[in-house]
């Protein structure tokens, strides 16, 4: 975009391409290992129920079952990827607290051996009462879950940044709102495994991971082992969106059950256990207040959310305060409050879902300003580029925004959608609307999970003896968004090398230095910045060698592509990568180099203030356009638009892809995506037949654009965009629907049938005022 | 996820295949394509100890037009052999098209057209635009064959009268005087969806009047349903807007929806209302079956 | 009639069958219960066929069953007896990849890749059908191969433009 590199800003094919087109990739439920057995999980079919035993004499004497496993066998401490509420158990010691929750584990010699072994296993349960609706759950009637947190309260915050009591008084127009949110899951297409092999009191654990370094962490922790003992490898890994973030019971009693028989175990689950182990996305009750002078401009803002956390916290904790801290972003305003409970309920517990706490209460705000600006008779286009907030500036929860393209994200949607013409009236159809949303995201998290003062991110690079190949070695972990491709981009360019001669090996704590891994949209810019400072390395060196080798100043030679040149006497002769890195090798051994990552102190001092700061801010709008059947409550999406501010794009091809496919994701939790339960707190729908994510036949043309920017504080001007395009989807849909129908539709998803309805609605209002 | 062990017989003929049925009884089920019984028995909902596969049965997957008797499909003809039928494009290419709705690509390629019928589900896509042809079924079992309307092999939910030992090998669709027919599958998302409701229609337009009609409506009723009072309130008529319209309101008080996680009663009971003024006015400006 | 049959120590009847995967026949002592997805998988190490939700709503495990896409998941390994199947694995004649996987690459059709053997199994027997399909018949030929990474937009155009047809990248 705004500068040109020779390596970095150009669509690279993915540096994996042809190992998973031609079905070569191996990820980790195709791993298998001679004398491998498999293992499974047994799930409580019950919501709430305290377990009385557990027989597992039967399931042993079938023939092929190596080792059944209970509470008794596995560590009793509890762990979860929180550290301010770690209530997990590896197997349930006293009560099942959800549906699937789990009791016991297996290793068979094949998987039917483990199905058949899981029936014949005999848990006797006393059926409690459960909680299942958390809006209910803290009521004095209802169980406790965890007798530590009372009441049911999972996590509860109060902020407030300057006085929104004050606010609400001078403003010209005060608007109260509330809308509800769904129960939505990752459902990355590859199932979770884990192939654990306890040998020699060392640990090797292969999982289809997000982060191998917090892998490691945890399951030595469980385990009381040294991190040097433990290894975790993530193979090529089939989706994350956040919810293989955290090590789950495959991981650990995959372990104890390879430690029992001394034979590499690989654990499973299939759809539905997925569904049950969960960790999707929040849905919740968004109360919002906005309060507005005549121009529109936003005064203050409160917001008190409510949402559902199922059984455990998983990393409910941030989700949590990310919910609220994250609104103040794409807008300027100055008072700001927000009330937060995240409840305990028997069910899946949810966690960090792609663009984590944010995008429903996202959806809720942008819901409120529609609404808003229908009040105030202002255009909603209009509200927003009123209130859009510029670049160097501080939100009032002490968040530093550096670049923000906010305003030109707004006015390129409008010209692209033709705003200004289709919000005139008659300006389309009957049954056509166009709504829009803003979005923004963190560019990583300015803080690791589990306190530590460990850099966020570390790389090396070796560069093959002759000087044909480089290496890179990276903790991160590509889960599909394409990191590996863009660090050997960003690599190469700060080498002066090639791209097509980069390799990586990544997401394996042994041979691969620390990085944190895939969430919070971070490795393009944390590391990201180890590469850049890898790959500086390596071209330092090369150049001081080229120097003595053309006898000339090293501030007077550059390498580009793997040519070194002189830059002031172009005549001189060049030399190639090749022939500097191998003398080099030569006369000093291995060329090699590293980089390290660590950000800046960031962010106020108030609790919770470290959760949303990040070193920089994508931000984005999108726009949708959609046709109504009122006769149905059929939803078509004519087309929509994207227009991102990532700052220096490294990769745009894939870059585009991540748009596309975060919006894809927003779209379906807009209209089709819910998980399910009856009344007794079990799915319904966890399967792909149920759950319903949209087909090819759904997806409507996507037009994504980008503005010029450049971000201070990330490698070459870098900035997110895997999360933060799921950040405005929702918002965008639903105003864009509720302009096709003249009414408020306030809870998601918003079915087809739920469309009907608030048209039948709307019409019998009419008629009766009518009469 | 597995499946529950069972033994497994590929017979080369219909009559091999009845007495095997009519040896092994309630233990044993015939598997044609089998998507649905391999989902069934996957979730654990059924476990059939033996499996009669009638994949051998090739004289079973033609599609073919016999004069005097009409379209003939072999109950062994995949879904998407209708989608890709030639005969059914030039006779009726309504069938053709409600098959092109069914689950998606891939299943189409292994689902069969027998095991759509005998397996009953209410919201099956096939049975409605049948139904609204008159079709009728062959039943063959080990005391001889039978022919009965489509419309009485359906006795419940995944219910049917077909007898133990009987296999359906075939599907006879008549010569009509039915100017034009259409299903409309009204699915949550545009592949891979379960019919919420469909409706299926056929009439007979002689100029502006409507001479005869059938109406069938599928996923309301325990069985794909005539609607019966709708048929006999359009025959005879001058075809108008309202009319049609009037027609929908009469078919949703001839079905009884469920409530279910893909929609309530009241929802579809109006979506049979729409979808009824809406295929009707299709097939009635469609001009062919 | 039906297959050679022997009966296990636990009582269970196995088959003797033999599929011709990617152009070889493969003759396998298996039980009924065995389904196309786990023989490729387990019995021949084809992982490329994968497990996505093993009740034919994703298409992972897509596979062509004498030319036509299936889902590998739905169908018995007993049922495709002397059946002939394509793999992923197998859909290039020579070291060369094929067009689709090319272009699957070239427009960055793939993210985490687990539905991407799928995908292009279900391109490949639509291409065969239909050399040059429009993109409504692009789409509904691939509507049942769920993506939870792409959003589909890259992966159209990329069996497209494999068609031959003249397709803008981003």
């Amino acid at each position: 975009m705004s500068k040109e590199y020779p390596v970095i800003g150009l669509s690279k094919p993915r540096i994996d391409g042809r190992e998973k087109v031609t079905g070569a990739a191996k990820y980790c439920g195709d791993l298998k290992l001679p004398n491998m057995l498999y293992g499974k999980l047994l799930g409580s079919p019950h919501a709430h129920a305290r377990i009385l035993s557990i027989d597992t004499s039967e399931a042993l004497k079938i023939p092929g079952v190596k080792a059944v496993i209970t509470a008794k066998d596995v560590p009793s401490l509890k762990y979860g990827i929180s550290p301010a509420r770690w209530d997990e158990n590896v197997l349930c010691i006293e009560k099942a607290l959800f549906v699937g929750d789990k009791v016991a584990a297996v290793a068979c010699v094949d998987q039917e051996t483990c199905y058949k072994a899981l029936k014949a296993i005999k848990v006797e349960y006393e059926v409690l009462k459960p909680v299942l609706d958390y809006r209910t759950a803290w009521d004095d009637d209802m169980p406790q879950l965890h007798a530590e947190y009372a009441k049911n309260i999972n996590t509860e915050i109060h902020q407030e940044f300057g006085d929104v009591e004050q606010a609400f008084k001078e403003a010209y127009y005060v608007q109260t709102d509330v809308f509800v949110g769904a129960r939505t899951y990752q459902c990355p297409i590859e199932p979770h495994s884990a192939l654990c092999i306890w040998k020699d009191d060392k640990l090797t654990v292969y999982s289809s991971t997000q982060s191998v370094h917090y892998f490691q962490h945890y399951i030595a922790r469980e385990f009381g082992l040294r991190m040097g003992d433990v290894r975790v490898i993530a193979p090529y890994v089939g989706g994350g969106f956040g919810g293989k973030l955290e090590p789950t019971g495959l991981e650990f009693c995959g372990s104890v059950l390879s430690k029992i028989t001394g034979r590499p175990v690989r654990m499973f689950y299939d759809r539905q256990e997925m569904f049950q182990h969960n960790r999707g996305r929040h849905q919740g009750t968004y109360k919002i207040t906005n309060g507005v002078d005549k121009d529109g401009k936003i005064l203050g803002v409160h917001v008190e959310f409510q949402t559902d956390g199922g059984a455990y916290t998983s990393l409910g904790i941030a989700s949590a305060y990310y919910a609220g801290a994250l609104l103040p972003l794409t807008y300027e305003f100055d008072n700001y409050k927000f009330d937060m409970y995240r409840m305990y309920t028997n069910l899946p517990a949810c966690g960090a879902h792609r663009g984590h706490g944010a995008p429903q209460p996202k959806y809720a705000f942008e819901s409120s300003l529609d609404n808003l600006a229908k009040a105030i008779g202002m255009d909603p286009l209009e509200l927003r580029l009123r209130n859009a907030r510029r670049p160097n500036t501080v939100t009032p929860n002490a968040f530093a925004v550096n670049s923000c393209e906010m305003k030109a994200c707004l006015e390129r949607v409008g010209e692209a959608s033709d705003w200004k013409n289709k919000k005139k009236p008659g300006g389309m159809p009957k049954g056509r609307g166009i709504g829009l949303s803003t979005g923004s995201f963190v560019t990583g998290a300015g803080y690791p999970i589990y306190r530590t003062d460990l850099p966020h991110a570390s790389c090396m690079i070796r560069v093959m003896e002759d000087g044909t190949s480089a290496t890179l070695y990276s903790g991160s972990v590509d889960i599909g968004q394409g990191s590996s491709t863009i660090l050997c981009q960003m690599a190469a360019e700060g080498m002066g090398y090639r791209y097509e001669n980069m390799k990586i090996v990544c997401s394996d704590t042994e041979t691969c230095p620390l990085d944190f891994g895939a969430y919070a949209s971070r490795q393009t810019l944390m590391s990201g910045w180890a590469a850049k400072e890898a790959g500086e390395g390596i071209k330092k060196q090369i150049i001081d060698m080229a120097s003595v080798m053309m006898n000339l100043p090293p501030d007077d030679l550059d390498c580009v592509k793997g040519i070194i040149f002189s830059k002031s006497r172009p005549k001189v002769q060049s030399l190639t990568f090749e022939e500097v890195a191998r003398k080099l090798f030569v006369l000093r051994g291995p060329l090699i180099s590293k980089g390290v990552y660590t950000p800046p102190r960031l962010g106020g001092t108030f609790k919770g203030a470290p959760v949303g700061t990040s070193p920089a801010y994508s931000f984005c709008v999108q726009a949708a356009e959609v046709q109504v059947d009122e006769e149905t409550g059929v939803i078509d999406i004519i087309q929509c638009w994207d227009c991102h501010d990532v700052g220096q794009v490294i990769n745009p091809t894939l870059l585009h892809g991540q748009v596309h496919g975060a919006l894809f994701m927003g779209l379906g939790e807009t209209i089709w995506e819910q998980v399910q339960f009856d009344q007794n707190g079990k799915i319904i729908n966890g399967n792909l037949g149920g759950y319903m994510l949209p087909t090819t036949l759904d997806m409507p043309p996507i037009n994504s654009m980008l503005v010029d920017s450049y971000e201070p504080a990330g490698p070459w001007g870098v900035k997110e965009v895997g999360e933060g395009a799921t950040n405005p989807t929702i918002g965008a849909f639903r105003n864009a629907i509720v302009d096709a129908l003249g009414v408020s539709v306030n809870q998601l998803p918003i079915t087809y049938e739920r469309v009907w309805r608030a048209l039948k609605e709307k019409r019998e209002a009419e008629q009766t005022q009518g009469k | 996820m597995y499946l529950p062990d069972f033994e497994y017989y590929a017979p080369d003929s219909v009559q091999e295949a009845c007495k095997l049925k009519a040896e092994f009884g309630p233990r044993a089920m015939f598997f044609s394509g089998g998507t649905d019984i391999m989902h069934k028995m996957k979730i654990g909902t059924l476990a059939p100890e033996i499996l009669i596969s009638l994949k051998n049965l090739e004289a079973l997957k033609k599609i073919e037009y016999v004069p005097g008797k009409g379209v003939v499909i072999g109950a062994r003809a995949t879904h998407n052999d209708l989608v890709n039928s030639e005969i059914l494009h030039k006779k009726y290419m309504s069938v053709s098209e409600a098959a092109h709705q069914m689950a998606a690509n891939q299943v189409r390629n292994i689902g069969t057209v027998g095991g759509n019928l005998i397996n009953a589900v209410p919201s099956a896509d096939l049975p409605p635009i049948l139904m609204a042809l008159d079709a009728s079924v062959k039943l063959v079992g080990t005391k001889g064959e039978r022919v009965i309307p489509l419309e009485e092999l359906f006795t419940g939910v995944c219910k049917t009268c077909c007898c133990d030992d009987e296999i359906l090998t075939e599907i006879i669709i008549p010569d009509q005087k039915m100017t034009g027919s259409t299903y409309i599958k009204f699915g949550l998302r545009r592949s891979g969806a379960l019919a919420v409701a469909g409706v299926a229609v056929a009439v007979e337009v002689d100029k502006d009047v409507i001479k005869d009609a059938r109406i069938v409506l599928g996923a309301v009723y325990i069985t794909p349903k005539r609607a019966i009072e709708s048929e006999k309130f359009l025959i005879g008529e001058k075809i108008s807007d309202e009319l049609l319209a009037e027609a929908g309101k009469i078919s949703c008080t001839e079905c009884k929806p469920i409530s279910d996680m893909r929609g309530s009663a009241e929802y579809r009971q109006n979506l049979v209302e729409v979808l009824t003024k809406r295929a009707l006015r299709k097939a009635i400006d469609k001009g062919h079956v | 009639m039906s297959n050679a049959s022997i009966i296990g120590k636990d009582g269970v009847k196995r088959y003797l069958i033999t599929i011709t995967v990617n152009g070889d026949p493969h003759s396998k002592v298996v039980k009924a219960n065995n389904t196309l997805t786990d023989f490729l998988r387990d019995e021949l190490d084809l992982t490329g066929t994968k497990k996505g939700c093993e009740l034919g709503d994703c298409g992972s495990c897509t596979v062509l069953m004498d030319g036509k896409a299936v889902n590998s998941c739905l169908i018995l390994a007993i049922e495709a007896d002397g059946r002939e199947v394509t793999t992923i694995e197998g859909i290039a004649s020579t070291a060369e990849i094929d067009i689709l996987q090319q272009k699957f690459i070239e427009f960055g059709a793939l993210q985490c890749g687990y539905c991407t053997p799928g995908m292009v199994m279900s391109a490949k027997a639509l291409l065969a059908k239909n050399p040059r399909p429009t993109e409504l018949e692009v789409r509904q030929a691939l509507a049942g191969n769920l993506c939870r990474c792409t959003g589909y937009v890259n992966i159209v155009k990329a069996v497209l433009s494999a068609s031959g047809q003249e397709v803008a990248h981003d």
